[in-house]
C-alpha cells in the first residue's frame, strides 16, 4: 500500500510542477478568438498550435465567437488577446476604404487600431477576396468572362449579394464598386437576393438556380467543387483581403515581443491562396476536424515535429 | 449617440420609408408571411385540436406529438427543408417556403394544444345538461363547447401569433425580405440604429396583432363568460 501511495503523491507533485512552469514567466496564457467562418477558425487554430508548440498556453474559448461585430469589440475590450483578421474588411468595419494594395492596407489598418491598443502583424500571401461567381451555363449563355460583361445583361441575371452590400463601398453602396465601376443600377442591387457572403446559403442558392451571380469568397471550396466560374474583377474594385493576426499591445508587453511576432510572422508567410483554399476544402467539404487539418499543415511546413 | 437616438434617427429617416427595402414593403412582406403561416397552422391545428378535445380520443398521441414539434428549432426546420423545397422551385422554394414551413411548425403546437385544452376544460355537467335538453353532438360542439372554450383557444392563437411574427425574421437569413432584413443586414453592416429600428417594428407589429386577436376574442366570447375571461386566460398559460 505504501509504495503506490508514494507514487501517486509524486505524480501529483509532478503535475503541479509542470503546471507552474507553463503558466508563469514570460509566456502567459493567450486568449485566441476568431469569427465563426471556418477559414478564420483554421487560421486561429494554426496560430494556436504554433504558439503551443513554443511553450505558450492557449485559451481557445473565443474561436468562432461570432461576426466581426462581435469579435472586434471582444479584442478591443480584452476578452481575447489575438485574432486572425482580413485586413481589408477590418478597414471597412472602421468605415475606412481599403485598396487593392495589401501593404497599404496593413499600414492603414495599423493607423486605425493603434489608438485601440492593438498591433497588426504581417499578413499572409493568401488573399481571400470577394469573388463574383457564375455557373458555367450562365457564363456561356451571356458570354461572361469579366465582371464588366455583366453590365449589359444585368437585368436578365438574378443577383445574390452580401447582406451588407447596400452600404458597403466595395459592393453596392451608391458610388461604390458595383455601381461606379461596373455600372450596376441601384434597381439591380435593390432587387438582389441578400445572403451572407462566403457562406453555405449563398452557394446553395447559386447551385439551385435561385441566383445566377453569387458573391462568394475567392478561397471558398464550393467554387472548385461545383466547377463554377469566377468572373474576373477587371476594374480591380475588390480590396486585398490578406489575413493578419491582430494582437493586443498589453499582451505583447508581457512576452518577448520579437520572438512572439517572429513565430506568427513565419507561419503567415507560408500561407498562400492555393494552400488556404485546399485547407478550406478539407474542412468544409470533406468535414475534417479543424485541429487535425491545422496540425497536418504545421507539420508539413516544419513548424511542428512530424508524428511517427 | 446612444442607442435610443440611433434608433429614432434610423426610424425617422424618410429614406427608410420608401423603395424596395423601405419599411412599408418590408412590413407588408412580414405581415403576409406571418399571416399565411398562421392560416395554414390554423387549418391544420384547429380541427385536430377540436376533434381530440371533443371526443377525448387520441389525446395523448396528439398532444405529445404536437409538443414534440416545439422542440424543433425554427432555424433547423428551415435548414432541413431547404434542399427539398429548392428542388421543387428554385425561387420561392429557397426564399419563401422553408420559412413558411418553419413558422407552421412553430404555430401548430400552441393552437392545437389550447384547442384541445379549451374543449376538455368545459364542465362535464354543462355537457350533460345540454344533452339532457336534447341537443345533438354538433349542436353541443357549436353552441356549448366552442363558445365556452373561446378564451383558451384564442390564447393559443395569440401565443402562436407572437411567436410567428417574432420568428419570421429568420427568413432574412435565407434571402426572404420582411422585417428580419433590418436585423440581419443591420448586424452585418454594424448599424445599431437599423437593428434596433427593426426590433421596434417587430415589437409594434406583435402588439398590434395581439390587440386584433384580443378584439376578435372579445367579440366571440359569450357575454356571461367575459367576467371570467381573466381567470381562464391565466389557467390556459399552463
Amino acid at each position: 500500500m505504501r509504495l503506490p501511495r508514494m507514487l501517486a503523491l509524486g505524480a501529483v507533485g509532478l503535475v503541479l510542477l509542470s503546471a507552474c512552469s507553463l503558466g508563469g514567466g514570460s509566456k502567459p496564457t493567450i486568449k485566441i478568438g476568431s469569427v465563426s467562418f471556418y477559414e478564420a477558425k483554421i487560421m486561429a487554430e494554426i496560430y494556436a498550435q504554433d504558439l503551443e508548440a513554443n511553450g505558450y498556453t492557449v485559451d481557445r474559448t473565443g474561436i468562432g465567437l461570432g461576426d466581426r461585430s462581435v469579435v472586434a469589440p471582444a479584442i478591443e475590450s480584452g476578452q481575447i488577446d489575438l485574432q486572425p483578421e482580413y485586413i481589408g474588411s477590418r478597414i471597412s468595419y472602421y468605415k475606412g476604404t481599403p485598396t487593392g494594395d495589401a501593404a497599404a492596407n496593413l499600414t492603414a489598418l495599423q493607423g486605425l487600431v493603434s489608438a485601440k491598443g492593438l498591433t497588426v502583424l504581417n499578413y499572409t500571401p493568401a488573399v481571400d477576396t470577394n469573388a463574383f461567381v457564375v455557373r458555367p451555363d450562365t457564363a456561356t449563355q451571356y458570354h461572361l468572362t469579366n465582371l464588366s460583361d455583366t453590365t449589359a445583361v444585368q437585368s436578365q441575371l438574378k443577383w445574390g449579394l452580401a447582406t451588407d452590400c447596400a452600404t458597403n463601398p466595395l459592393c453596392g453602396a451608391p458610388g461604390g464598386a458595383l455601381q461606379a465601376q461596373y455600372g450596376l443600377t441601384a434597381q439591380t442591387i435593390a432587387g438582389a437576393t441578400l445572403l451572407s457572403a462566403c457562406d453555405t446559403p449563398m452557394a446553395d442558392a447559386l447551385k439551385a438556380g435561385t441566383i445566377d451571380v453569387g458573391e462568394l469568397c475567392s478561397t471558398q471550396p464550393d467554387i472548385a467543387v461545383n466547377g463554377w466560374d469566377v468572373l474576373n474583377d477587371d476594374k480591380h474594385s475588390q480590396p486585398a483581403d490578406n489575413i493578419s493576426p491582430i494582437v493586443r499591445n498589453d499582451y505583447l508587453a508581457k512576452v518577448d515581443q520579437a520572438s512572439f511576432e517572429k513565430l506568427l510572422n513565419d507561419v503567415s508567410a507560408k500561407m498562400d491562396t492555393a494552400t488556404l483554399t485546399s485547407l478550406n476544402k478539407q474542412v468544409a467539404v470533406d468535414h475534417a476536424d479543424v485541429a487535425v487539418v491545422a496540425k497536418a499543415w504545421l507539420q508539413a511546413n516544419g513548424f511542428l515535429p512530424k508524428s511517427s | 449617440m446612444n442607442i435610443v437616438t440611433q434608433t429614432a434617427t434610423w426610424l425617422s429617416d424618410p429614406i427608410h420609408w420608401s423603395g424596395p427595402n423601405g419599411i412599408p414593403v418590408r412590413l407588408f412582406e412580414h405581415v403576409i408571411i406571418s399571416g399565411v403561416s398562421l392560416v395554414i397552422a390554423l387549418v391544420i391545428a384547429l380541427p385536430i385540436g377540436l376533434y381530440i378535445g371533443h371526443t377525448g380520443r387520441h389525446t395523448n398521441f396528439a398532444v405529445n406529438s404536437a409538443n414534440l414539434w416545439r422542440a424543433l428549432p425554427s432555424l433547423a426546420v428551415i435548414a432541413i427543408v431547404l434542399p427539398l423545397t429548392t428542388a421543387l422551385d428554385p425561387q420561392l422554394g429557397f426564399k419563401v417556403y422553408p420559412t413558411v414551413l418553419a413558422m407552421v411548425v412553430l404555430a401548430v403546437p400552441p393552437i392545437l394544444v389550447n384547442a384541445y385544452a379549451g374543449l376538455a376544460g368545459v364542465d362535464r355537467d354543462i355537457l350533460e345538461a345540454a344533452r339532457g335538453q336534447g341537443m345533438s353532438a354538433p349542436q353541443i360542439l357549436g353552441r356549448v363547447e366552442l363558445p365556452l372554450a373561446v378564451p383558451v383557444i384564442a390564447t393559443g392563437i395569440r401565443s402562436a401569433t407572437i411567436q410567428v411574427v417574432a420568428t419570421a425574421t429568420l427568413g432574412a437569413v435565407f434571402g426572404f425580405g420582411g422585417l428580419g432584413r433590418y436585423l440581419v443586414d443591420g448586424i452585418s453592416q454594424n448599424d445599431t440604429g437599423q437593428i434596433m429600428g427593426g426590433v421596434v417594428l417587430v415589437a409594434v407589429l406583435v402588439v398590434i396583432a395581439e390587440l386584433l386577436i384580443a378584439l376578435i376574442q372579445r367579440a366571440l366570447t359569450p357575454r356571461g363568460l367575459l367576467l371570467a375571461t381573466t381567470t381562464s386566460a391565466a389557467q390556459s398559460s399552463i
